[in-house]
């Protein structure tokens, strides 16, 4: 063998080098071969590695062995793009095109009003100077909430476009309740008394002249009433028809069960600017939409509410399907919520409020007014505490929150803040509504027409109940390295996503970033559904009764069997009878009798 | 969350409200670094903070090679000082599902755990009242469990399977399309897939060995129990799972940058049944 090897060598001479014979030969077979089209694709190996080469070298990544499958899949699936992008020349909008065009009119200076001569005082546009939404921003950042930065200014330019557009003399940022499909930003204001008097006004004539579906009603009832009296006198001539007949059948039925229920008279709800409706809500879905304001809503939606446990879509107009049946729209169980979650989670440093009349607006002795007209001696007002000196940190970081207090009223079991006095009647079927309704804070219900109280305004926290050893608030410091600048954050534990801080200044802000849901200690269980009632009174016609047994009868027949032998016939005929119907013959006996 | 959103997590989680304070995120930028240092971790995360009534816990995780199976949590209640969490023990599993009160915010703390006569709970019926006792260190850890088991996605592609089966990060991963980002199935469990994974493998067309190796989350039941929303102009993608309120899923489209983060009690929510909406 290795002579042979030493052999050919030497017959070929020139070739001196170790290469294998035929290299170039096999470059070009092995060439031609990775640049063989694939019959599918119409693609080739030579190209694809070049490609994919290219790219590694070019881009340089790190552990590229790892990736190289992916590698090359995307160099394939770039080198396809032009060929299946036959729309490459069409402009496709941004995502974020719609978006500008709806924010751009906000991002314009607020085009000058017409000149007036009204003293710009007196035009009481609500004031925005505590709605720097960035400034706030600040803060709810140190909180640990918060928007995104871009969303916090255009809503402060969209609270701005509001208050120009609506009697609004107060407006603050509520929150945002989070739905299933699209989620509510919400805003909180104040109109200007003379827009709730016109409300109120409007409503009671309203309530005087009755709308027209309500004759429409009657009329109906009307023609029923005319109906029930026609099947009536029909039955009644059936009656005396059936006392001709010899047979019983067919037998006379009982009558027909009365409907005793009574509906528990409903609470009235609270007029505009009082109460649960002391407030106005705005709500739009997403930033740059229109403002829509929420309805006012009855002492009966926030009882329902209280019961249910549902999610919020994102669309107003929805229905709420739950049981108990929920009287009204998503829009009003957004609402009721609101106003629960306002009830709950409202709070602010002691002292910042007073019940001293401080403020000069002429709508707090109006409130006060109406209040009492309402036969209750509740405080139901507050002012601004000119001379409010914040407490220091410690005592605001206090774990008992005795330093902070409710600003909003309470709500009562009835669903009003003011109690209504449901007489002459006591109100025993709402109280079983209101097993559930407790939640806001764990009262001892009143009994009967015992006006249910609660606590009064500006009640401190400390005195807020636990809910199954959930303590009602969580406090928090913002910092624990620069206490000079730390905020005070308390966090409520049954609304979770009620957020309040203040500063060691006069700032302070209420926030609800959340679900729209109560915290629940244990599964929600809904409401049981009410036990059958009876139909009937109980007697032997509905009772089951076992049929007597062929023994039984003869039994019976035979102690009933006629003595004298006058009435000899009469028992053959009874006999005959008697085989057709049982109950028949207890009558004939009683007959008898 | 990766460390270079923690800097800014208003513009990701604060699209669902929730962000982590600035002093807290600055903390936890370096303290992270530091023990992902001490740990030679190749990569360390935020995963989130439990609140407690008294003290809230800030849980994070890094990895050494597998970013799925290889993941090590540590906890703290102030951001520097960070304690491994101990694996969840069996018992621990068992409890927390029938712990019903919120977190205090002391690990050592032992939580009296109530098993009533009648009730059906683990995986029998008892006889007898019970009282089991838990610590709520091992409390935590059975939580963080569950929601990883149940609430903790990714985006497709965003984990890379090499053929050793060792899971890493997908670096050429581009981001989904707006299109993909619509869809449920495209995001996938970040768990231990429970499915055979030639299961996972067909439920796509286009299907990658290396990339479809996770259960979707669009086999979870019921229907429609992740919120899931186009936010910021389509350009970010949330997605929120109703079981678990407070987890937060977000990706970029057509970026790579992706996360989760969870800012809750730590108690799932078994009302979802309540709270499903039909679509319109």
């Amino acid at each position: 063998m290795i002579y042979d090897y030493i052999q050919n060598r030497e017959d070929h001479p020139d070739d001196v080098t170790d290469v294998a014979p035929n290299y170039e030969q096999e470059f070009v077979n092995a060439k031609s071969f990775l640049q063989r089209t694939s019959t599918v694709t119409g693609d080739n190996m030579y190209d694809h590695l070049t490609d994919c080469l290219n790219k590694i070298l070019a881009e340089r990544p790190e552990n590229v062995i790892d990736f190289f499958e992916e590698y090359s899949r995307k160099v394939k699936e770039r080198r396809y793009y032009p060929l299946t992008d036959h729309l490459e020349d069409i402009y496709v909008p941004p995502g974020r095109f719609a978006f500008a065009n709806k924010i751009m009119p906000f991002l314009k200076p607020l085009a000058p009003g017409e000149p007036s001569t009204v003293d710009p005082d007196d035009l009481e546009i609500a004031d925005m100077s505590k709605n720097n939404m960035l400034q706030l921003l600040y803060y709810f950042e140190q909180t640990g909430v918060g928007l995104p930065r871009n969303d916090m200014f255009y809503l402060t330019l969209s609270m701005r476009k509001l208050i120009h557009s609506k009697p609004i003399s107060k407006i603050r940022f509520w929150g945002v309740i989070y739905g299933i499909f699209k989620n509510y930003i919400i805003l909180e204001a104040e109109l200007k008394e003379e827009e709730y008097i016109k409300r109120n006004e409007k409503l009671l004539q309203d309530e005087i002249l009755p709308p027209p579906p309500i004759t429409d009603e009657t009329a109906l009832q009307k023609s029923g009433e005319e109906i029930e009296k026609a099947l009536e006198e029909l039955k009644h001539q059936q009656d005396i028809g059936g006392e001709d007949r010899t047979t019983k059948y067919p037998r006379q039925l009982p009558p027909e069960p009365p409907n005793l229920f009574e509906e528990p008279p409903e609470a009235p709800s609270e007029p505009s600017g009082v109460g649960i409706n002391k407030k106005v809500y705005f709500c739009c879905n997403e930033i740059g939409d229109d403002w829509i304001e929420l309805p006012d809503i009855t002492p009966k939606h926030i009882r329902i509410a209280r019961q249910i446990y549902k999610s919020f879509s994102g669309f107003l107009d929805r229905e709420v399907l739950t049981y108990p049946e929920f009287p009204g729209l998503e829009k009003d169980y957004l609402r009721a919520q609101i106003a629960r979650i306002s009830a709950g989670t409202d709070i602010s440093p002691l002292g910042f409020y007073t019940f001293s009349p401080g403020g000069e607006g002429e709508g707090e002795e109006e409130e006060e007014e109406e209040a009492e007209e309402g036969g209750d001696q509740q405080k139901t007002t507050y002012s601004e505490n000119p001379k409010y000196d914040p407490p220091p940190l410690k005592d605001l970081l206090d774990m008992s929150v005795s330093f902070w207090v409710h600003h909003t009223l309470y709500i009562l079991p009835q669903g009003r803040t003011s109690w209504w006095n449901p007489n002459p009647l006591p109100e025993q079927g709402e109280e079983m509504d209101e097993e559930m309704g407790e939640g806001e804070e764990e009262k001892e219900k009143p009994i009967g027409p015992e006006p249910e109280t609660g606590p009064p305004l500006l009640t401190p926290c400390s005195e807020d109940a636990t809910l199954e050893a959930v303590p009602a608030w969580s406090i928090r410091c913002s910092s624990k390295i620069a206490e000079e600048y730390a905020i005070a954050i308390v966090r409520s534990n049954l609304w979770p996503g009620g957020y309040t801080f203040t500063t060691q200044g006069k700032l302070w802000q209420n926030i609800y970033l959340g679900f729209g849901l109560k915290y629940l200690e244990h599964n929600f269980s809904p409401t049981p559904l009410p036990p059958v009632q009876q139909d009937y009174p109980i007697g032997p016609e509905i009772m089951e009764i076992m049929d007597p047994t062929g023994a039984q009868e003869e039994e019976w027949r035979i102690a009933h069997l006629p003595k004298p032998p006058p009435i000899k016939i009469m028992g053959g005929e009874e006999l005959g009878e008697e085989e057709e119907d049982e109950d028949e013959d207890e009558d004939d006996d009683d007959d008898d009798e | 969350m990766n460390l270079e959103i923690i800097l800014n997590t208003l513009e990701s989680s604060g699209q669902s409200g929730r962000a982590i304070t600035t002093e807290e995120s600055i903390v936890l930028y370096n303290s992270l670094l530091i023990l992902q240092n001490e740990n030679h971790f190749r990569k360390i995360y935020f995963w989130g903070k439990i609140f407690g009534s008294d003290k809230d816990y800030f849980v994070a995780y890094g990895y050494v090679n597998d970013a799925l199976l290889g993941r090590i949590y540590y906890y703290s209640r102030d951001c520097i000082n960070w304690g491994l969490l101990p694996l969840p023990k069996d018992e621990a599993k068992l409890l927390t599902p029938l712990c019903t009160t919120m977190f205090q915010g002391d690990p050592a703390l032992v939580i009296d755990i109530l098993i009533e006569k009648g009730e059906i709970a683990l995986g029998k019926v008892v006889k007898e009242h019970k009282v089991r006792k838990l610590k709520e260190e091992d409390r935590l850890s059975a939580t963080i469990y569950y929601l990883n088991q149940e609430a903790v996605l990714v985006p497709r592609g965003a984990l890379f399977k090499r053929p050793d089966g060792v899971t890493i990060e997908n670096r050429t991963f581009e981001g989904l399309s707006e299109l993909e980002s619509r869809e449920i199935k495209t995001f996938l469990h970040y768990r231990n897939p429970t499915q055979k994974w030639n299961t996972n493998l067909l439920t796509r067309d286009d299907y990658n060995y290396a990339l479809d190796f996770l259960d979707p989350a669009d086999m979870d039941i019921p229907e429609g129990c992740f919120m899931h929303h186009l936010v910021a102009g389509n350009t970010i993608v949330l997605i929120k799972p109703m079981y678990w309120p407070g987890m937060i899923f977000f990706h970029y489209i057509q970026t790579n940058r992706y996360g989760f983060v969870y800012f809750g009690n730590g108690k799932k929510c078994l009302d979802v049944p309540f709270l499903l909406l039909p679509n319109l």
